[in-house]
């Protein structure tokens, strides 16, 4: 039998630009899991979030961090967290239902988006033309998460630092989505 | 030319000069002139011609207000029509033309057309071309649409960019005038978030075009402090060039801003953006605008609105005219009159309509209740005639007729005005759009020093509304100019016309015969004569017209009613709506994970709703489409084939009772499908109608994965997600979209089995004994990539889906080939998945049309009779199972050379086609390659119980008329011996 091999891409293949003092770049590294709580199995869950990593259990809207920065938790629904940790397994959900131990039920969720972090000062004026959700500090602080449309493209917006935000947008129509992103930087730069 | 009308003063910047071109003529102007003012301090009067009559017209207003001087802008691509002189920003080498004229400005061949105004009055077009009705279509339609419309279209597709953008913030003040500034101030100074945003190029409003002092300086000074105040609050958001057009639900208001409009190109920039505003309250400030009084031929160019004239010479340093008169009914007019004369322009009289007036002024002819009947003058104004029959020599007249409060905004969510006496105007009413306020002269309060603390106190009613502490900074301080006015609409006396509708060519007379005739709904009367349509929408015109009409009918005003205002507040381009919605960027796209290798292998591509499928991969010396799917089709099937199936949907389904669940929603069995078994399974919808259909594979005790058909794929996730939450709420199930997550391609074809063998990973058995027909399982290929593999089968061949995380999808491809090498495997297409699952006879979206039953698809029995599911019951309804009944049968045509048409319908031999006689339709047709002759699936009556039957195939639509027999659905393999082989 020959030997094949299968070599990964990414749905960005690796984007990384820099817009003036704005940097947009594709996220490889991250693994992504969505974790839904059973019905009635709040508390166990919660007890196993903590047990595993450390963290409280997001309300939506919100997000917990633990404090290496390793595993982050996306709160985006009543029964639904997302999990953001390094990609550094085969099968990112089989670790993370060990140590669940089916307290929650977990799906890899890594292919699924393209992850891209956006940093730089101003860059709120890039995003409020395709980016409906307000996000002044005030309104959308650091750790807020939200899903929302973008140019007709469902996406997950979160706010990772003051002046930067992770956004999750669908792998297929990724290439759609960075497009309209750049748009938006090249629009607006000064 | 010189700038001859050029006076000291203004907001302008002398020592830069701009040059334009103005009908080809180039003339000069300075940074902070609009096109108007420029005209007008070169001297241009005449600046276009009138809608209907070709009358020559000038400027009239200094703002968006205006109706008469609309000019094309740019050239070629870039031409813009209808654009108001008064609110074009000055730019060098700006180009622009008149308007609706034959032949030069100063001589239009269409003038002719004001000799006949007689029989041009309300309503002519429907009284004159009634006949003959032969006519209209070929004649009279193309003559009007010729001679309609004002400016003309480039007919090139717009050069230009816009975008969107989404705003959000806790007030949101509308118009920067005195009143805006005040409200801004007060509301940024308690640390709300603001927006100010103003249409003007300068922020100010009437501040910059009057000489009233605030706070003991120049209005202007105190502007330009206010506004460097407000620039550095962080939480104020400064939007200049920004109209505000509409108020819509939820305190979301639409907002113009023109980006590069005022620059001579926009650098790859968007030109536009239309904003969504999120306010939490808004106040409007939009000011007041003010209107004219109907008089003997009252719209030469030279006939100004006053408090225009006082602007271009506040703000502009220009002088509208050499020999002003001033014909007011109000103390307003006056102050054009001061103001001229301190700038030392000739003030020729001044006529006030009021009587009991005792005031004067040095040098100046000063009538009182008195007015102007007719004015002389060819292409601009030179004479006018008072009531006593003196005439006047001037080259401009300022015409006060009183300030209408832009409403507009207030009346978007049905809001209607009040009409108020004392200022002689209508005035907001209570009904506001919710968390609407209104203050300064938009609220009727028309003084500067009632503005300003108006606009304060607005403010912080408003802000207190929102829990901030509002500031005690008192609100600046100015003196309550002089605003007395009695109303006064339009001087009898004399039979020449007298306009109200500048744009429209509305006069007095319209109006009455409109009346006369029987139009007396102000709404009505709008329709009939077309007054307030058009760009300007009324705003100098509306209410004179609705005084006029009033006064005809005999009843007040506030009896007679005014029409509803509607967004947008100005005109809006359609390209700004747009936004980046164009061409390529109309919507996203959607790429399977092999789309690179599919591209770099010969793929032709189909949009299948957003995504982007390989339809066939044509390979060299094929000539056209169906050599390439014959190919792959007859390769598939004596080989192997592989297909990219990832647009399927997949759906991720995790719970104690996810089998319970699905149970439920599909209609046939699945609570007992075994681990590691796949099922095919079609949903009803709630009606009973068949839905969708897929396969799902039980992963492991309470984890399922789900396929759902590429169109259907975001709807059933939507449906499921509604049971789940809304209808079962009690059951332990969760789902999520996986669909993206995965690539998924069927394998295919005699050898499927030995091309996958060369990939899967030592100790995965794939062999029929433990891998049959319907298996699925989780394996790992490639040294170790974890996969999941399927064994079903749409083609009708044996075959696998496998499925990898999208990452290696691409790769994958490629993989398959290079192992399937060996075989000749081939890569096809969504057209050869088309013909294959026709010769199998498995339905698809033309089956599964939302009409369709499970019965008539042959898939009654499957409908479990055991439990309840989503529209098991309403499936058994009597008018779904009736004797004689659509089914899905196979159809081939008896001359086997001819080809088969999809939506033919069926007609028994010999009966004749009709409504009554149609026996069912042809649903999808193939030339099948591996029969050598056209195939199709169709829906026949009692089609199973008429097997062998031929019968019309009939399309008339293509001329078409064929003799099918009527056969088993199941061309290819019905035993399904190839599947499970």
């Amino acid at each position: 039998m020959p030997d094949f091999t299968l070599t990964p891409t990414s749905p960005l293949k690796g984007f990384d630009k820099q817009f003036g003092d704005i940097r947009l770049r594709e996220v490889t590294d991250q693994a992504i899991l969505s974790l839904a709580t059973p019905l009635g199995g709040e508390t166990a869950l919660k007890a196993a979030v903590g047990s595993a990593w450390g963290l409280e259990m997001p309300a939506p809207g919100r997000s917990s961090r633990a404090d290496d920065g390793k595993v982050h938790l996306l709160g985006l629904g009543a029964d639904q967290i997302f999990i953001l940790k390094p990609h550094d397994h085969l099968q990112p959900d089989a670790p993370v239902r060990e140590a669940l131990n089916g307290a929650g039920y977990a799906t890899d969720q890594s292919d699924v988006w393209a992850m891209l972090e956006i940093t730089g000062p101003g860059l709120r004026r890039a995003l409020e033309r395709i980016c409906p959700l307000d996000l002044h500090p005030d309104a959308f602080p650091v750790g807020a998460v939200a899903r929302t449309m973008m140019e007709h493209m469902g996406a997950i917006i979160l706010r990772s630092g003051e002046d930067a935000f992770i956004l999750l947008a669908a792998s297929s129509s990724a290439g759609s989505f960075l497009h309209a992103v750049e748009t938006s930087l090249n629009w607006t730069a000064p | 030319m010189t700038q001859s009308n050029r006076i000291d003063g203004g907001l302008i910047d002398r020592d830069r000069a701009l040059s334009f071109r103005f009908n080809g003529k180039t003339m000069t102007g300075h940074p902070g002139d609009t096109l108007a003012s420029a005209l007008l301090a070169n001297g241009q009067r005449l600046v276009g011609r009138s809608f209907k009559y070709h009358r020559p017209r000038g400027i009239f207003s200094c703002g968006s207000e205006e109706p008469n001087a609309l000019v094309q802008l740019r050239t070629g691509a870039a031409q813009e029509p209808n654009t108001r002189a008064t609110v074009v920003e000055l730019y060098d080498q700006l180009s622009a033309t008149s308007q609706n004229h034959r032949g030069p400005l100063a001589f239009d061949f269409m003038g002719v057309n004001d000799l006949l105004s007689p029989f041009l009055s309300a309503g002519f077009y429907y009284k004159t071309f009634m006949w003959p009705k032969a006519f209209w279509e070929k004649i009279y339609e193309p003559v009007i649409r010729n001679s309609a419309g004002l400016g003309k279209l480039s007919m090139k597709g717009d050069v230009d960019r816009y975008d969107h953008g989404f705003l959000h913030c806790d007030v949101l003040v509308i118009g920067a005038g005195p009143a805006g500034l005040s409200a801004a101030l007060a509301a940024g100074r308690s640390g709300a978030r603001v927006i100010l945003a103003d249409e003007d190029f300068r922020m100010g409003g009437r501040l910059l075009a009057e000489t009233l002092e605030v706070d003991g300086m120049p209005g202007v000074d105190w502007a330009a402090e206010a506004l460097a105040e407000l620039s550095s609050m962080d939480n104020v958001r400064l939007m200049t060039r920004t109209t505000v057009y509409g108020a819509f639900d939820h305190g979301v208001y639409g907002a113009l801003e023109r980006m590069t409009d005022h620059l001579p190109t926009s650098g790859n920039k968007p030109r536009q953006v239309l904003w969504r505003v999120y306010s939490k309250r808004a106040v409007l400030c939009a000011g007041a605008t003010e209107r004219s009084i109907a008089f003997g031929n009252n719209d030469r160019p030279g006939v100004m609105l006053a408090g225009a004239v006082r602007a271009y010479a506040n703000r502009y340093g220009v002088a509208p005219g050499k020999r002003v008169t001033v014909m007011t009914n109000n103390d307003d007019g006056w102050r054009t009159a001061t103001d001229l004369l301190a700038k030392g322009v000739k003030v020729a009289a001044l006529i006030d309509t009021r009587t009991g007036i005792t005031r004067t002024l040095d040098g100046v002819r000063v009538e009182t209740g008195s007015g102007l009947i007719d004015t002389k003058g060819h292409n601009g104004i030179s004479w006018a005639t008072l009531q006593s029959g003196i005439k006047i020599e001037t080259d401009c007249l300022a015409v006060a007729g009183g300030w209408s409060p832009n409403v507009h905004l207030t009346c978007h969510q049905r809001g209607r005005p009040t009409w108020s006496e004392d200022i002689a105007a209508f005035v907001p009413g209570s009904d506001l759009p919710p968390g609407m306020r209104v203050a300064g002269s938009a609220n009727g309060t028309m003084t500067m020093g009632a503005c300003l603390t108006e606009g304060r106190d607005v403010a912080n009613e408003t802000i207190r509304d929102l829990g901030f502490t509002a500031s005690r900074k008192a609100a600046a301080k100015a003196e309550d100019e002089a605003s007395d006015i009695t109303a006064f609409w339009h001087m009898g006396g004399s039979k020449a016309r007298a306009w109200v509708d500048l744009q429209n060519d509305v006069t007095t007379k319209d109006i009455k015969q409109s009346h006369t005739e029987g139009f007396r709904s102000v709404e009505h009367l709008k329709r009939y004569t077309t007054l307030g349509m058009a760009t300007d929408q009324g705003k100098t015109a509306n209410v004179l017209g609705l005084a006029i009409l009033a006064e005809a009918s005999g009843k007040t005003i506030p009896e007679t009613g005014t029409t509803i205002f509607r967004p947008p507040y100005t005109p809006v381009p359609l390209g700004a709506f747009a936004g980046r919605s164009r061409g390529q960027d109309f919507k996203p796209f959607r790429l399977t994970p092999s789309h690179d290798w599919a591209k770099s292998n010969g793929a032709t591509f189909i949009e299948t709703g957003m995504w982007l499928r390989a339809q066939w991969f044509a390979r060299p010396g094929e000539k056209g489409w169906r050599d390439s799917v014959d190919r792959e089709v007859t390769m598939t099937r004596n080989s192997v084939g592989i297909c990219d199936v990832t647009t399927l949907g997949k759906i991720d389904i995790q719970g104690r009772d996810a089998a319970a669940f699905l149970n439920k929603i599909y209609c046939n069995g699945f609570a007992k499908l075994a681990l590691g078994k796949v099922r095919y399974g079609l949903m009803l919808r709630e009606d009973g109608l068949a839905y969708d259909d897929g396969t799902t594979a039980r992963m492991s005790e309470n984890h399922f994965v789900m396929t759902t058909t590429t169109a259907n794929a975001v709807t059933v996730f939507r449906n499921m997600e509604f049971a789940r939450q809304c209808l079962w709420p009690d059951m332990d199930v969760h789902l999520i979209s996986t669909t993206d997550g995965w690539a998924q391609f069927a394998v295919a074809g005699p050898n499927a089995r030995k091309l996958l063998q060369n990939v899967v990973d030592e100790g995965h058995d794939i062999s029929n004994e433990a891998f049959p027909f319907m298996a699925c399982g989780e394996i790992t290929i490639c040294g170790g990539i974890p996969a999941r593999l399927f064994r079903i089968s749409f083609s009708g061949e044996l075959a696998y889906e496998i499925a990898v995380p999208a990452r290696y999808g691409n790769a994958l491809m490629g993989v398959l080939m290079e192992a399937g090498k060996e075989f000749d495997a081939t890569p096809y297409g969504t057209e050869a998945l088309g013909v294959m699952r026709i010769e199998k006879g498995h339905a698809a979206g033309n089956e599964l049309n939302g009409q369709t039953t499970a019965a008539m698809l042959g898939m009654g029995r499957m409908v479990s009779k055991a439990k309840d599911s989503i529209g098991s019951k309403l499936s058994e309804r009597p008018g779904l199972n009736e004797e004689g009944d659509l089914r899905l049968v196979g159809l081939r045509p008896v001359d086997r050379s001819v080809l088969l048409n999809a939506g033919a319908h069926f007609i028994t031999k010999g009966d004749t086609p009709s409504m009554e006689t149609d026996q069912g339709w042809m649903t999808s047709v193939a030339y099948s390659p591996s029969l050598g002759h056209s195939v199709g699936l169709g829906f026949v009556k009692s089609g199973t119980d008429r097997m062998g039957e031929v019968i019309r195939a009939y399309d008339p639509l293509r001329g078409k008329d064929t003799d099918v027999e009527i056969v088993s659905a199941h061309f290819i393999d019905p035993e399904g011996e190839r599947l499970r082989a």
